[in-house]
């Protein structure tokens, strides 16, 4: 007895067990008796192809229990717009849905689908927002918040502002830097340039070098700062006096940024005579600043047809 | 540098075979609690993990008897779909009451179709069944304009987002089914088309990101796991640069543009922040000079007072995380895998990081002792077997499964070696050529 075989509103169908084929099937659940008849019901709808609002309400029941059911998203849309629905509602309900369910993909497809259609994404970068307080990282929230950006031109608005916020929260978050570097640099499509405008690139030089300052030893913002530069066509050594304030071979001993000190590396090796100076700051890194790499940066030094040498030769140095 | 015994010599931490034996043998023989019904419809894939993970732990054929192996079999089987491809589970499969109406909504699915054919390949099975032919003309269905494929095509559309998990399984169901030749192929008295081999290639060049990593989409946050699908499913379709003089000549398109790059981001996911809890704001400070710098101590001398500071200062841990947490973790040194740059260690990363340095032919440039300690001193479920997501979680299928496979491409006793790009033993991988030469189909290179 359950929810649905005692509502007199689904007597007429009847419910279409899953088969399983025969004996030992792979991977099978222990499905709380309230799912199976759910499912059973579903399958028997869909089967019919009904599109009602009573199969509306099966589907949010079947998501709730089963998000990554992939055909039930598209038969929920497909109902949705047979019965010419009020999107927004429908909004309401992935708000919560999306709440509950953070990892789930299925969720953010049918958003797309949804604010694609109203044509109108008014509210829409309030809850990504709001999705971004119980995780700040979420890749799915990410994607989607490029999207919206792209399909209702939300470039000039107040996305910069935006990663400004998301980056005060928390200046580690490379998710945030990510979404910055794409509206700078996303609009290439359309003809805008990005790093190659000189204003802009001091603007967002300093942007990442005020962030170094802050947190040193933070990977995002010397990433952004090298790809700026190699964007820009600008030589990496523009970046040395910078870098010099972090690392340097001359206080081996008062590095303040691994980071610092591996693009010291690259920027020695394109100076001329400069791979043994290079190879240092590689020895440095093995040794002392980042051993867990070491291998890499003995990878490194033999891409410039330099000898590794032992972590304990260099100490002893 | 692992655990202090009374004595003051370190043991490295070591896999609990017998756990993990018990651990996948429940998931095989017994229902999976209802916590997956959520994922109902991803049934094939897990199935692929309990049957892979036994077959890594070298139980395959003595857990399950031959009938129960057979039954397996069938199970999977029950779940291809009549014009070919596998469905994720027999779920969306109206049985006698299907019809042409319905069709649409009981579609073949990809990462299924993929799982399937390994599954079968890892229990033996001389495919037989598989029908192969419908497959194979059913792939390119589920290809795009733009290069990328999806997960499903119902009523004529794509569905299913654009990111490379779709084209590493799409290109990984060709690898099967007729190895790495190209082009038009006959198949039962018929000419079998091929997916678009260069455009696929494109869509992974526009997903490099600025950092070096690749993401699902161009501009998207590059991602350790995209970034295997993607090297994998170019490995797939033998068009994966990996930097070398061998590769660099080649008339055909190949990816990713800029492979140092990728290598260097791969280098940079190792990492020593395990605690999903704890900021990651402590300022960045030099290692202690009197035990790192001096070399006249043995090896190892250094870590060991790390390891008494670690103990002193404990992590932060939520009460949920602290649940459990295994008394290794203060005391064993250990480095995993991030997924993106500034996020904490964890044990799926370890395959998706790993793997690909193996697949870009640099399977040495992270510390793979550093890993195996992380997994096993941390992450490693000192009472059920399996591994969790973060030190001290419960084991769940994916987990458990990627942190084995992640331990066959370290070398690690007690696990079989993993072919990284297919993500199972090279013993399975190895019987690829028998389909091949019986198809007629070969491995171009």
């Amino acid at each position: 007895m359950g929810k649905y075989s005692e509502d007199p509103l689904w007597a007429d169908i009847e419910p279409l067990p899953t088969d399983e084929g025969g004996p030992n099937p792979l991977a099978a659940i222990a499905y709380s008796e309230e799912y199976e008849e759910t499912m059973s019901y579903m399958r028997a709808v869909m089967a019919a192809n009904e599109y009602s609002d009573r199969v509306l309400e099966l589907t949010e029941d079947l998501i709730d229990m089963n998000p990554a059911h992939y055909t039930v998203w598209l038969y929920r849309a497909k109902t949705l717009f047979h019965l010419d629905k009020d999107l927004r509602e429908e909004l309401e309900w992935l708000n919560e849905t999306a709440l509950e369910h953070q990892k789930n993909y299925q969720i953010w497809h049918h958003r797309n689908l949804i604010v694609d259609r109203l044509d109108d994404c008014e509210g829409e970068t309030e809850f990504v927002e709001q999705m971004f307080v119980k995780d700040a990282k979420n890749y799915h929230v990410w994607s989607y918040r490029q999207w919206l950006v792209k399909r209702f031109g939300l470039w000039e608005t107040e996305e910069l502002e935006f990663t400004e916020r998301m980056l005060r929260e928390d200046v580690r978050n490379n998710s945030a830097w990510n979404h910055r570097w794409y509206i700078v640099n996303g609009r290439e499509a359309e003809g805008v340039k990005g790093e190659w405008d000189e204003g802009l690139r001091k603007r967002e030089l300093d942007f990442a070098k005020n962030a170094v300052g802050k947190t040193p030893q933070n990977q995002s913002p010397w990433n952004y700062l090298r790809a700026i530069v190699r964007t820009a066509g600008v030589p990496l050594a523009s970046l040395k006096e910078f870098a010099e304030q972090y690392a340097s071979l001359d206080r081996p001993d008062s590095v303040r940024s691994s980071f610092a000190l591996d693009l010291l590396a690259d920027i020695f090796a394109e100076e001329e005579g400069g791979k043994d100076k290079a190879g240092k700051a590689l020895d440095l890194l093995a040794a002392k600043y980042d051993p867990i790499r070491k291998n890499y940066w003995a990878y490194r030094k033999s891409q410039l047809g330099l000898e590794s040498s032992t972590p304990e030769a260099v100490v002893a140095a | 540098m692992a655990i202090l015994s009374e004595n003051g010599a370190s043991e490295e931490p070591r896999l609990d075979k017998a756990r993990h034996i018990k651990y996948w043998t429940r998931c095989l023989k017994t229902l999976l609690p209802h916590q997956y019904t959520s994922n109902d419809s991803n049934r094939l894939y897990l199935a692929f993990f309990i049957i892979s993970a036994l077959d890594l732990l070298g139980v395959l054929e003595s857990v399950p008897s031959k009938e129960e192996r057979e039954d397996h079999i069938n199970w999977i089987y029950h779940c291809q779909h009549p014009d070919g491809g596998f469905r994720m589970w027999p779920g969306t499969d109206f049985g006698v009451r299907a019809s042409k109406d319905n069709a649409m909504w009981d579609p073949a699915n990809i990462p299924a179709t993929y799982f399937a054919l390994a599954s079968l390949l890892l229990l033996k099975d001389d495919f037989s069944r598989v029908r192969r032919r419908g497959c194979l003309e059913w792939l390119p269905r589920m290809q795009r304009g733009d290069g990328s494929f999806g997960e499903t095509c119902v009523n004529g559309v794509v569905e299913g987002g654009m990111d490379p998990r779709f084209g590493y399984c799409a290109t990984g169901i060709r690898f099967i089914l007729r190895g790495t030749m190209s082009g038009p192929l006959e198949i039962e008295g018929r000419s079998v088309g091929d997916i678009d081999v260069d455009s696929f290639v494109k869509c992974v060049q526009l997903a490099e990101a600025y950092d070096g990593g690749i993401a699902d989409l161009g501009f998207h946050e590059p991602h350790a796991g995209y970034t295997f699908c993607s090297l994998g499913a170019l490995a797939f379709i033998d068009r994966l640069e990996v930097g070398d003089h061998a590769h660099s000549k080649r008339s055909v398109a190949t990816a990713p543009t800029n492979p140092s790059a990728v290598i260097s981001w791969l280098a940079y996911r190792q990492t020593e922040l395990t605690d999903p809890d704890a900021g990651i704001d402590s300022e960045f400070t030099a290692p202690d000079d009197t035990t790192d710098n001096d070399p006249s101590q043995k090896p190892g001398v250094g870590k060991i007072a790390k390891i008494q500071q670690k103990a002193v200062t404990p992590a932060h841990q939520t009460a949920e995380h602290s649940v459990g947490i295994s008394i290794f973790d203060l005391l064993v040194d250990g480095a995993g895998m991030s997924g993106r740059t500034n996020k904490v260690a964890d044990t799926c990363y370890g395959f998706w990081v790993g793997a690909s340095l193996h697949l870009m032919k640099q399977p040495t440039l992270y510390d793979h002792a550093a890993m195996r300690r992380y997994m096993l001193g941390k992450t490693q479920h000192p009472v059920l077997g399996g591994f969790g997501k973060f030190p001290g979680d419960v084991p769940d299928l994916l987990h458990g499964y990627l942190g084995l496979a992640a331990l066959g491409l370290s070398g690690c006793e007690g696990v079989k070696v993993l072919e990284g790009g297919m993500c199972l033993s090279r013993e399975a991988r190895e019987r690829l050529p028998l389909l091949w030469k019986r198809w007629d189909v070969h491995d171009e290179e």
